[in-house]
């Protein structure tokens, strides 16, 4: 039930660390920029084994990064647009019409759009969408395409499948070194590895510490911080940043201050949120108690490449991704994190742009129950489109679903 | 009636906003209902007036709890509570019984599973779509010139419904066009609308998991065609309260007393 009286003080405590967070990402930028200027800048994937291309000395950039950057600044309508106006359909992720739109009129785009690239990278551990992507971006600027192709992994892994990978990322190499004339040392590529191990430890123990009563996170503060795990892997500035986020949920944890104010529900989070109204959203629901302490999401970055075949463990890892894996998989993953973060129950996000997403949600909200017995709730909408985002249709669902715990 | 304590529920729906009025036994004093039209606001404060003068009863000061889509826009109301808490709580009253309730309105069809306590414990509602709802017969009425009253009885006169599709609202008003054209007779069109109408909701029902016995409620609940074809394609008889729209306004109201 919604009160009606207003109260003054904030519902929600935003992290003392967003300014480094700004400073984090203004750099990835500018050194994306230079790197696309000296020849050596590859878009890339979320889920690409970044650390092969960074120990070769190029750059990555993130399309997918560059979509929540246009969502978060609300004209995700008007760049998907300039895709359509190409003829793409409004069927097409978001997150793709986001990138063919900038890379067709950039002068129009949040940043000018991404820094041109030498090479685009692909690994379909996340979607299919993203080779016929980086095929269209690679028509209009003429960037070759490559493409670590992940089958999808239904229960356990089999060897032949992993020696597949295996040779896929061989294959990597080849084409990195002939693309921008570089070789890969093994020595450094351990060093990455390390880095990325580092931050990726950092980044699950703050995770982690939301177990805790209250949360020191919500959903929007970890959409946020992740942004370094994704697009900086591998690199060294971005472990200082993880041990400051966990300095700071230490604090929070050790002083027993929560993320919001007065946290009454504790929910899971499954899918990519609406980035254009992230903060409205989360703080909208802090204002009635409810928080939400761990999502599907920004727990998919786990793993560290390490043993004595580096590349056997890069395939193992970049194949047993979140969404490279089966339904059950995923209920699995969701009744864990619910239980282990004892949550009241859940709201998955129908994404309309992500179909890899969003597919199996209604059969899975049924498993998660039964297995649970927390109540969940299925809302509409878009990552980026905000056409696509009714909010009072959303509101109601969210808010009988609420009206369930009284 | 001094002494007595009473309680009020608006239920603000997208095409008809609904008052009721409960003593503190829950039993109905007086309701109203008028059409939303542009403003709910203008319409809840109608349907108070329209309660006031039926009932004899000054509203002043009695609890208020609205519903509904336009729940928020209810000023005088104390608390605000979705439609399908509400919706829930007042079937419950009417018929504790019933574990599954399929609601269809003016732009909305929820099905909502309702546990042992009168609260809902699982729902689904129609998507951003309007073939599932009260919308749906009243642009295939205009479309075949009868009144939306006359639709349901027309179709039941039907031994073969026309196959219409489900999918789009606008995409199946022009192929009861085409039905038209082609000579098929009226009353095996408006057969084949509510046909298609039920299967919508017939999904939507499967979601949640058909328990009986099942109610149905809503403005559209009044439609004996509707109803036939539901029953149909779920299975299941169904259970209708005497006034199906103000089962939400009902449920708000029992809410304003803690009942």
């Amino acid at each position: 039930m919604t009160g009606r009286s207003g109260k003054e003080e904030k519902a929600y405590r935003p992290l003392k660390m967003q300014d480094f967070l700004q400073q984090v990402l203004f750099r990835h930028v500018l050194e994306g920029n230079a790197a696309s200027e000296q020849g050596r800048l590859a878009w890339v994937t979320s889920g690409f084994p970044v650390e092969i291309p960074v120990a070769m000395g190029i750059t990555p950039t993130y399309p997918e990064q560059y979509g929540a950057v246009v969502g978060s600044q609300k004209v995700g309508p008007t760049i998907c647009g300039f895709a359509e106006e190409l003829g793409y359909s409004q069927e097409l992720c978001s997150y793709a019409r986001s990138s063919i739109g900038s890379t067709s009129k950039p002068e129009e785009s949040p940043l000018n759009g991404l820094p041109e690239p030498q090479a685009l990278l692909a690994c379909n551990n996340i979607c299919g969408t993203v080779l016929r992507w980086h095929d269209a971006i690679s028509q209009m600027i003429g960037a070759p395409v490559f493409l670590l192709d992940t089958p999808p992994v239904e229960g356990e892994q089999q060897p032949h499948h992993l020696t597949y990978v295996r040779t896929g990322i061989e294959r990597l190499i080849e084409f990195l070194s002939k693309t921008f004339s570089v070789s890969l040392e093994e020595e450094r590529l351990r060093e990455v590895a390390a880095n990325s191990s580092k931050a990726i430890s950092l980044w699950t123990k703050s995770l982690e510490a939301c177990k805790n009563k209250p949360s020191p996170l919500n959903c929007a503060d970890r959409f946020t911080t992740m942004a370094p795990v994704v697009t900086m892997r591998g690199t060294e500035h971005i472990i200082e940043f993880y041990q400051a986020l966990y300095d700071e949920v230490q604090e929070r944890v050790s002083q027993g201050i929560g993320a919001i104010r007065d946290e009454r529900i504790r929910l899971l989070w499954d899918n990519i949120p609406p980035w254009f109204s992230i903060f409205k959203f989360f703080n909208g629901l802090a204002k009635g108690g409810v928080v939400f302490p761990a999502d599907t999401y920004t727990h998919a970055w786990s793993g560290s490449i390490e043993g004595e075949d580096l590349f056997k463990s890069a395939a193992t890892i970049y194949s047993n991704v979140y969404l490279n894996k089966g339904l059950q998989a995923k209920v699995d993953k969701m009744v864990k994190l619910i239980k282990e973060y004892d949550l009241d129950g859940f709201v998955m996000f129908s994404v309309r742009s992500c179909k890899r997403y969003s597919l199996g949600q209604l059969v899975s909200k049924e498993l998660v129950t039964e297995e649970t017995g927390v109540p969940g709730v299925v809302i509409e909408g878009d990552m980026v489109d905000s056409r696509l985002f009714n909010d009072a249709q959303i509101q109601t669902r969210i808010d009988a679903l609420l009206e369930m715990f009284e | 009636m001094p002494g007595r304590k009473l309680g009020i529920g608006l239920d603000v729906g997208s095409t008809t906003t609904k008052i009721v009025m409960v003593d503190s036994q829950g039993d109905m004093l007086g309701s109203h209902l008028v059409p939303t039209g542009a403003s709910g606001a203008v319409a809840a404060r109608r349907c108070l007036e329209e309660l006031t003068k039926k009932s004899g009863v000054g509203t002043a000061g009695i609890p208020t709890t609205s519903t509904g889509y336009g729940r928020s826009l209810v000023d005088f109301a104390e608390k605000s509570v979705t439609e399908i808490t509400c919706h829930s709580i007042g079937v419950h009253r009417l018929n504790p019984e019933i574990r599954l309730l399929i609601d269809v309105g003016g732009q909305d069809s929820k099905v909502i599973h309702i546990g042992e306590n009168g609260r809902p414990t699982d729902f689904e509602l129609n998507d951003k779509c309007s073939a599932g709802t009260g919308r749906f017969l009243e642009v295939m009425s205009r479309v075949l010139e009868v009144s939306i009253d006359e639709l349901g009885p027309l179709a039941l006169q039907s031994n073969s419904p026309c196959t219409i599709s489900s999918t789009c609202t606008v995409f199946a008003e022009s192929e009861v066009i085409g039905r038209i054209g082609a000579g098929e007779s009226p009353k095996d069109i408006a057969a084949g609308v509510h046909a298609a109408m039920a299967s919508k909701i017939s999904t939507l029902s499967k979601r949640v998991g058909v328990t009986t016995p099942v109610c149905v409620t809503g403005g559209v609940a009044l439609n004996p065609a509707f109803r036939h074809y539901l029953s149909k394609q779920i299975g299941a008889e169904l259970w209708m309260p005497d006034s199906p729209q103000l089962t939400g306004a009902l449920g708000a109201a029992l809410l304003s007393l803690g009942l």
